[in-house]
């Protein structure tokens, strides 16, 4: 973050005027359509850093279920990262492919991608984690406002998505727990079996 | 520890919340009557006064509503169904956002519940009335799913709706008996229990295994004596009913577990001088469809159940092509289903603006090869064997093209099997037969170790 790169509300911006092509499905198997590694093989060049095609495998993706809104979050990045700023800031190659791949994958265990375009705070988060990741802050903030910020951002969101998963869980095991109490067919009628 | 020490006691109180002196009269006449079965277990609806309240409601509801969607559209209610399910079942929410095409939800299947049925439940279930279904498919893997008393009730909406496809209105009461759970079984979970809905009506899930009653000859007493207006089973179960020498009748037969032939529903048809339903029915989904000749194949029976034929990639096939039935929607607040594979095969047809079940087999789709080295669907094999009634049949066919298949019930004889066989296979065709008294649990009823007989629908 030692650089200082675009002002913040470019980014929020381009996010929320995100156009509906790296809104579509991503291509998964033979299902949806955005080839994301495609996409993101056309970033790269753009960019400056040529992935080659052993790193572009990993945005291609197995099943729908586990990988769709890790690759939709992806999309999002590649449409930042096309912005005309970036193609002139000398991204790092090894950057650009871990706010690709491993961002993406952290991001996609908390947040729904569609957020990342509809919410203020997450579009704000979203600007902010590419711009870190790259090495750069907002424009006209200091490196200790921009850390501070991010920061904030990110923890919170963590600890919200944290007290969710340990909701989930106790819950889960309440229903697994309670299930286990009570067999229907000792519990209730049904006028046909299967 | 003795583990019946942490078993929760139950009373009738909990077993029937609602239960008045009249539905109290009618278990007594069930439970005591001199010809009753040995009822080995005891069960209740577990439906409160709210809950009674939220069924006629649903019912109600259910009766006005419009069931299927017009071809290239879909139904209006799944859209915010979807949204409803992203926000509140852990198992979708991790899809992340709602697509914009329906057709790029990811499918899933049995396994995917089976793995743990937690994730399926949404958050606003509540949990202290949860319930389980054992199901055990198949594949022999039991399968564990949420559900609610109330669910249960409310399948009797969806029986409602059948009936009156045929023309029958229930109008059983109080002091009456509703109906009876028939099975054939060795073990089989039995009891008695009333349907707070219909006035606290009786209903009896018994065995007609002989070791279920004092003496085999009650079993006919009883279904005379109880007289109920509807007899639901699987095709066994009313096979050995046919032995029995009942003065009654009941007003419909509602068939469901397994395959019920068409020659078997003509002879059940003829013997007790009522319809004889055919439900297509899941623990996963609750009455599906009801088949319907007129109709040309299974007519749906629920306003809010989607459904999509598939091919093997989970793409949805046009109108007319078989495929796998996926199910989305339902009536289980308790797992609500996304493009659930159900494992059945069949083709959807559009009856005017009718969705139709066309053809609709309950496993997945084997090949067979004939003499003279053709592919044969398993279906063609279901439509020869049409004209022979029997309750239940499996056929496999080994490696080396031989045929073996397997049969229950009294109702036909070799020969009227191997004829249709040899037909559709060829004359020389090597074709073993052995009866069996009965099949345990489910079965798979067609199997090959043919090379590529399970490629293709």
């Amino acid at each position: 973050m030692e650089q200082e790169g675009p002002i913040l509300e470019s980014l929020t911006r381009r996010l929320a005027e995100t156009p509906e092509e790296f809104l579509f499905e991503p291509r998964i198997g033979v299902s949806g359509h955005v080839h994301v590694a495609a996409v993101a093989g056309d970033l790269a060049k753009a960019l400056n850093v040529p992935l080659k095609a052993g790193e572009l495998v990993r945005f291609a993706g197995n099943d729908a279920r586990q990988d769709r809104n890790r690759l939709a979050i992806t999309l999002l990045f590649c449409w930042i990262l096309f912005d005309e700023w970036f193609r002139q800031a000398n991204c790092g190659h090894d950057a650009v492919l871990k706010l690709l791949d491993s961002e993406s994958k952290e991001l996609a265990s908390q947040i729904a991608a569609r957020k990342f375009v509809t919410d203020p705070d997450r579009r704000e988060e979203m600007a902010r984690v590419t711009l870190a990741r790259l090495g750069f802050r907002p424009a006209g903030e200091s490196l200790a406002q921009a850390q501070d910020r991010l920061t904030t951002l990110n923890s919170t969101e963590r600890a919200r998505v944290m007290r969710a998963a340990r909701v989930a869980e106790e819950r889960a095991r309440q229903i697994r727990e309670a299930l286990k109490k009570k067999a229907a067919e000792e519990s209730a009628d049904k006028w046909t079996r299967e | 520890m003795d583990p019946r020490m942490n078993r929760e006691i139950i009373t009738d109180a909990d077993r029937y919340p609602t239960l008045t002196s009249d539905g109290r009269q009618i278990l007594k006449f069930l439970r005591e009557h001199p010809h009753a079965p040995i009822f080995r277990n005891e069960s209740g609806n577990r439906l409160t006064a709210d809950d009674v309240s939220r069924v006629r409601k649903f019912e109600q509801d259910a009766s006005r509503a419009e069931i299927g969607w017009h071809l290239g559209e879909m139904p209006r209610w799944l859209g915010e169904f979807i949204g409803k399910c992203f926000v509140e079942v852990p198992f979708y929410r991790r899809y992340g956002s709602v697509p914009s095409r329906f057709e790029d939800l990811p499918t899933i299947t049995r396994a995917d519940i089976g793995n743990d049925i937690a994730q399926f439940v949404p958050d606003t279930a509540p949990l202290d009335r949860l319930i389980n279904f054992r199901t055990s498919g198949t594949t022999g893997h039991p399968l564990v799913l949420a559900s609610h008393p109330v669910v249960a009730a409310s399948y009797l909406t969806f029986h409602k709706r059948a009936l009156r496809r045929f023309g029958i209105e229930l109008n059983h009461g109080r002091g009456q008996v509703g109906v009876v759970l028939v099975g054939f079984q060795r073990e089989c979970f039995t009891y008695a229990s009333v349907t707070p809905t219909m006035d606290e009506s009786g209903l009896v899930k018994l065995n007609l295994h002989p070791t279920d009653w004092r003496d085999p000859d009650d079993r006919a007493k009883y279904f005379d004596a109880i007289a109920a207006e509807v007899y639901t089973g699987d095709p066994l179960a009313f096979a050995e009913l046919l032995n029995l020498p009942l003065q009654t009748r009941p007003r419909a037969l509602i068939s469901t577990s397994m395959t019920l032939l068409p020659a078997m529903r003509r002879r059940l048809e003829e013997h007790f001088e009522c319809p004889v339903l055919d439900l297509y029915s899941m623990n996963e989904a609750g009455p599906i469809a009801v088949a319907d000749v007129d109709a040309g194949g299974h007519t749906l029976l629920q306003h809010q159940l989607y459904i999509e034929i598939l091919d093997e990639t989970g793409h949805a096939l046009p109108s007319g092509e078989r495929g796998e039935v996926a199910l989305t929607g339902g009536f289980n607040f308790c797992l609500p289903l996304l493009r659930y594979r159900t494992g059945d095969y069949a083709a959807l047809r559009y009856n005017g603006q009718e969705p139709v079940l066309v053809d609709l087999e309950g496993r997945p789709p084997i090949r067979f090869r004939n003499r003279r080295g053709e592919w044969l669907n398993n279906i063609e094999v279901t439509h020869a064997l049409r004209r022979v009634g029997v309750p239940q049949y499996t056929l496999h066919q080994y490696s080396d093209g031989r045929l073996s298949l397997r049969w229950s019930g009294a109702s036909c004889n070799e020969n009227q099997l191997r004829t249709p066989l040899e037909q559709l296979f060829g004359v020389g065709q090597p074709l073993e037969l052995t009866r069996v008294d009965s099949f345990e649990g489910k079965t798979v009823q067609y199997t090959s170790e043919v090379l590529g007989a399970q490629s293709g629908i």
